[in-house]
């Protein structure tokens, strides 16, 4: 359990934004009254020993902790954090072995879909027959194909900042005719603020898997690729929750005993708590309907739903943008 | 005793992953570039049980009823549709459909398009030791809970001809399925690269005689013990020959009021199992409908040989001889050639009989009904490979005394649909390894218990003397007197394999 968390983690989170820090920190403190992490009360673990800031908001952006590495590839955006590239362009070749680094991942893909499923049967209006997915932070692509391959999907439009990533993606998705030449699937080497401004409010379904705790502004984050669900749809993600359990098996055993997970890849200070997620939502006016999906992974068996355990570590997270 | 009806032969061209690509060069310079390739979600080789009941299955469902399906298959599949038989005639090839198999086809609404008339229930099995006498006896109480879709009944006895030609009616009412019958599959090779940028370069296609080609996301290997679809996958399958054969024939049995013909109703005759071992391999006689039974005997090549030279007179003195004579005066009997009849009539006048605890006597013999087949042990090393699944005999080869090689392969059947449909409802590849870990864990430790059971069993009353045989005696004894231990192995006789 612990080192797949350790892995899920590592291998889909990619540093999507990073605008300015002045501009962050205006936005987060403003608009996102999110309490600090180590103030939080609800969660049923002691407070975790290592205390991020405590300035009220998200956890802000990480001081120059990360390594200013060349940009081995990728669309040349200010917002993209070179080490967060290089270190998934290394990961690029093992993505599709099904016994290789992301495993794990693979055998999380099933419980996305069922828990969009869950999001999008919650309503009291039954969800369009089709619907135009966008994934944000796709990586080789494994939600992405799979939501491609579903016939209620009319496209799915899949954003990485690593072109390394995304030839791997792909190169897999043209094993199977049924994703290519329909135009179905679409891959660009975007982030999510490159985006076209005329997609906003466009999309269904805007996912955001392993992202969030790799993000410097997570708040910035989730307020951009808000903006792209449509009236009534719904933004979906997953991540881990910052207790002592995900700081114990991401950090202290993964990172710092083990070594399976360079040094530095997580920063458990980024994680964000079930709680913080739904405040940040609750203090937006078009959000409402959240709902959570812990997950706990089982060795040899894979991963199990535990109502409860988002309060410990994996867990999904959805809001829906209020119809018109 | 399973999908023996259809045996094919291995293909000449199988090719291994590496002399593949050496072929698949030489096959470019003659593939037709312009044409498109015929892809197809599932292409099951074989239309045996296994085979046709996936096939049914995922055609039933409506979350898999969409995939684009073809079957291969070598022998013509309207006569096996057409099978049809008098009420006096039998074919020598049955099996006895646990519970649970039943239950299945039910599910998968082939049940009722099979001919009920030339079925039967059995509710008790009876087992014993042929050296020692030690018996155990199966009554199938029941309030016991299994039940199948014919009602209850511990398991449920059917032509194997009955149940494919059932199958192919209800898959020729759901529609949907290419059938390539009477087709041969020459090789099977790997995709190339297609001009739309499609790689199929790890994608099975089939290679019919007549030159179709059929690209599969998944190649279903339901091709019998000989599988060249396993060949294909680079599976190994381990095992051992037992130097046993089975000879099957179809019998007539004397009307004598216990265990026979209920005018009108077969089903509610009390029908019962019976199996003896013997030293050289358990007899079993099984009940079909009205006095007709089906025979399986596994005994030694020559013994086999010399059952099948004999004439009907003296094939039926020696059946009978198998359930009642001490095994000294059946070694004996097999080594004459021909008038066992007398001998063993004045032998039986020696030999007290209980005639409740024995079949009833045999009286006829069906005409070219006495055949025999080699029993083997084969177990694939795994069931499934990229883009590859193997059910029924292609992944596993059982001895027939328990009767669950067809049973085991309705088991993979219904795992592997259900594997599939759970595929195609969260998007996934339904022939990536990822998405079919589930059925090879569900089936491979489950069907290895089962086959090593079958296979103990199989040894331990090859012994004819020594400690083995009054402790194997003890056990069975002990085991009738045990009711819980005794459930469980009726569950697993009613079962579909599951072990747990």
């Amino acid at each position: 359990m612990k080192t797949s968390i350790a892995r899920v983690a590592r291998h889909t989170g990619r540093r999507i934004t990073q605008p300015s820090a002045t501009t962050i920190r205006h936005q987060t403190t403003s608009s996102s009254p999110l309490p600090p992490p180590h103030q939080t009360t609800t969660s049923p673990l002691p407070p975790p020993p290592a205390q991020p800031s405590s300035s009220s908001t998200l956890p802000p952006p990480p001081s120059a902790a990360q390594p200013s590495l060349p940009l081995p590839s990728g669309p040349s955006s200010p917002s993209v954090n070179p080490s967060e590239i290089s270190h998934f362009n290394a990961l690029a070749s093992t993505w599709w072995d099904p016994h290789g680094s992301s495993r794990a991942l693979h055998l999380m893909n099933p419980h996305r879909h069922d828990f969009i499923r869950s999001c999008l049967s919650s309503t009291s209006t039954p969800p369009p027959s089709t619907l135009r997915y966008l994934d944000v932070g796709c990586g080789g692509g494994i939600f992405a194909e799979s939501a491609a391959r579903l016939p209620t999907a009319s496209s799915v439009t899949a954003i990485d900042p690593s072109s390394t990533i995304l030839s791997i993606a792909k190169a897999h998705a043209a094993r199977d005719p049924s994703l290519i030449g329909t135009g179905k699937l679409e891959y660009r080497n975007a982030t999510i603020e490159s985006l076209d401004k005329s997609e906003e409010g466009k999309f269904d379904v805007v996912t955001c898997f392993e992202v969030v705790e790799h993000v410097d502004d997570p708040a910035a984050f989730l307020d951009h690729c808000g903006r792209f669900v449509k009236p009534g749809g719904w933004l979906v993600l997953s991540t881990i929750a910052r207790t002592w359990m995900s700081w114990f098996t991401t950090n202290l055993v993964a990172e710092d005993i083990l070594g399976i997970v360079p040094k530095g890849t997580h920063d458990w200070r980024k994680y964000i708590n079930e709680e913080e997620m739904r405040k940040h939502f609750s203090k937006r006016r078009e959000w409402d309907s959240p709902r959570v999906m812990g997950v706990v992974y089982v060795p040899g068996v894979g991963w199990k739903e535990v109502p409860g355990s988002e309060k410990v570590g994996n867990y999904f997270f959805a809001v829906r943008k209020k119809p018109e | 005793m399973e999908s023996l009806i259809i045996r094919r032969r291995a293909t000449q061209w199988l090719c291994s992953r590496n002399s593949c690509r050496i072929k698949q060069r030489m096959l470019r310079a003659y593939s037709n570039a312009t044409s498109k390739p015929d892809i197809y979600d599932v292409v099951c080789v074989g239309g045996g049980p296994a085979g046709l009941s996936l096939l049914t299955a995922l055609r039933s469902s409506a979350a898999t009823s969409n995939l684009r399906v073809a079957l291969v298959e070598a022998q013509d599949l309207s006569k096996t549709k057409s099978f049809n038989l008098p009420p006096t005639q039998y074919s020598n090839r049955c099996s006895s459909l646990t519970a649970s198999s039943c239950q299945f086809l039910h599910e998968i609404g082939a049940w009722d398009h099979l001919q009920q008339d030339r079925m039967t229930r059995y509710q008790d099995m009876r087992v014993w030791d042929g050296v020692s006498g030690a018996s155990i006896e199966f009554e199938y109480e029941r309030t016991h809970g299994v039940q199948n879709a014919g009602g209850q009944g511990m398991a449920c006895m059917v032509e194997n001809l009955n149940l494919t030609s059932g199958l192919l009616k209800r898959l020729e009412e759901l529609g949907g399925v290419s059938t390539f019958d009477k087709s041969k599959v020459e090789s099977i090779s790997f995709g190339e690269e297609t001009e739309d940028g499609a790689d199929l370069r790890e994608w099975p296609v089939v290679h019919l005689a007549g030159g179709k080609q059929l690209h599969a996301r998944l190649l279903v290997g339901a091709d019998g013990a000989n599988s060249p679809v396993r060949s294909f996958a680079g599976i190994n399958a381990s095992g051992w020959d037992y130097n046993r054969h089975g000879v099957v024939a179809t019998l007539q049995l004397e009307q004598t009021g216990y265990d026979t013909f209920t005018p009108g109703d077969p089903y509610e005759a009390p029908k019962v199992a019976y199996q003896r071992f013997l030293p050289t391999g358990p007899v079993a006689m099984l009940p079909m409908p009205g006095n007709y039974s089906t025979l399986v005997w596994s005994t030694t090549p020559q013994n086999a040989a010399l059952l099948k030279s004999l004439s009907p007179k003296d094939f039926i003195a020696m059946v009978n001889a198998a359930f009642r004579l001490s095994t000294v005066d059946l070694g004996y009997l097999h080594t004459q050639t021909s008038n066992q009849a007398e001998e063993i009539s004045w032998r039986l006048q020696h030999t007290p009989v209980d005639a409740h605890a024995v079949p009833a006597p045999v009286i006829g013999v069906q005409e070219n009904s006495v055949a025999s087949f080699p029993l083997k042990f084969r177990h694939a090393d795994t069931y499934i490979a990229e883009r590859v699944a193997l059910v029924g005999d292609a992944a596993h080869t059982v001895h027939p005394l328990a009767g669950q090689g067809l049973n085991m392969g309705q088991g993979d059947v219904q795992s592997l649909a259900k594997t599939i449909q759970f595929a195609v409802e969260h998007g996934l590849d339904i022939g990536a390894t990822m998405s079919l870990e589930a059925y090879n864990a569900e089936r491979y430790a489950a069907n290895h218990v089962l086959m090593g059971v079958c296979d103990k069993l199989h040894k331990l009353y090859s012994v004819g003397s020594g400690p083995l045989v009054p402790l194997r005696s003890l056990g069975l004894n002990l085991v009738n007197s045990l009711s819980p231990l005794k459930g469980f192995l009726m569950e697993r006789a009613a079962g579909n394999g599951k072990v747990f």
